[in-house]
């Protein structure tokens, strides 16, 4: 069981310069899915970092946007902070989700971007980006065992009964 | 099975422009095994006129001895949650006891963000009471039993191999005669 569940342990140190405050963050992170869907209805996703920056108070709102869906970090610690979220089983992809950390300031442009009012040209930098990995969802076998056996007793009749009547010719 | 999906109003003052939550609490499972996952999902719904702030979510109905923590953390503050907005808070625990588990509420604290500047108390929905099966009774019902068929196969093997073996050696020797008299029979 423990194979399927693994600890995906990234350490990102991104020099995003987002505002004039913050230029070199340094963020760590941790972070865990559901890899076997059997028994739950939706993927969970958790990332867990820690994040410091020399030109920032230390434990700022910060806020996370994953796919276009925007929410903010909670926070769980000193410098800690947790972003979640859960996807239903069909659709959680598997490979890298990019989670992009702002503070607030690069969240109030960020909204303003996503309802399109935003007046500068280059796109909103986020302050850091987090990797949160989800290898793959486990959903059950492909064929059922009991279909396979079914399956490989009929065929060894039929090789067996078309080779009777090939005797019986 | 516990997709209670309840909410419990809170004692909110009634003034109008105060931030008001409603916070569900779900176990995303559909059975809860021992040693698998167990996913619950925190979803706060600021619902007044005010966004809520310094939202603390302290959920102790977890005992240590009977559940892990995968990954999440039970414990969060939330900076702020603006009026109409909702956010959600999710948790993966891995139960390591079996037998029934009543899931209670989860304890919620907030500032309504008006002039008073009170901390509100709130409680989120319950989920209710749930089994935690063990690991092994849920692997007799859902595991493929490769182990299981394999054995049953090797069980049949003699019975369909021994006869076909000598069928095929009798079939065997009755072509390498019958060619023989065929040779003969042309010379």
């Amino acid at each position: 069981m423990s194979a399927l569940v693994r600890l995906a342990v990234f350490a990102v140190f991104l020099n995003f310069a987002a505002s004039e405050g913050c230029t070199k963050p340094e963020i760590t992170s941790v972070s865990y899915t559901t890899q076997d869907a059997t028994i739950v209805t939706n993927i969970a996703f958790v990332s867990e970092f820690t994040f410091r920056c020399s030109g920032l108070p230390s434990d700022v709102p910060l806020y996370a946007e994953v796919g276009g869906s925007v929410f903010p970090a909670v926070h769980i610690g000193r410098e800690k902070y947790q972003v979640s979220w859960t996807e239903e089983v069909g659709k959680a992809r598997s490979g890298d989700y990019k989670v992009n950390v702002y503070d607030e300031e690069g969240y109030g442009n960020l909204r303003k971007a996503i309802r399109g009012n935003y007046e500068h040209t280059s796109p909103v930098e986020p302050l850091s980006t987090v990797i949160v990995n989800h290898p793959a969802t486990y959903q059950g076998p492909w064929v059922n065992s009991e279909f396979m056996a079914a399956v490989l007793a009929a065929l060894v009749w039929y090789l067996a009964f078309t080779a009777k009547s090939k005797l019986l010719l | 099975m516990m997709l209670v999906f309840c909410f419990q109003t809170l004692k909110a003052e009634e003034s109008d422009a105060s931030g008001r939550l409603l916070v569900s609490k779900q176990i995303l499972n559909k059975y809860i095994v021992q040693d698998m996952d167990l996913i619950v999902k925190y979803t706060l719904y600021n619902i007044g006129n005010n966004a809520a702030t310094k939202i603390v979510i302290s959920d102790t109905s977890f005992n240590s001895d009977t559940f892990e923590h995968a990954g999440g953390q039970l414990k969060a503050t939330i900076d702020r949650i603006p009026p109409g907005a909702n956010v959600s808070h999710t948790v993966v625990l891995r139960p390591v006891r079996i037998g029934p588990y009543n899931f209670t509420a989860a304890k919620i604290t907030y500032e309504t963000g008006d002039e008073s500047s009170k901390v509100q108390e709130a409680v989120s929905s319950e989920p209710g009471e749930g089994y935690i099966v063990a690991f092994r009774d849920y692997d007799k019902k859902f595991s493929p039993h490769l182990l299981d068929w394999g054995a049953f196969a090797m069980m049949t093997l003699p019975s369909l191999a021994i006869p076909f073996l000598l069928w095929w050696s009798s079939k065997s020797k009755y072509e390498t005669l019958s060619s023989k008299h065929k040779k003969n029979q042309k010379d």
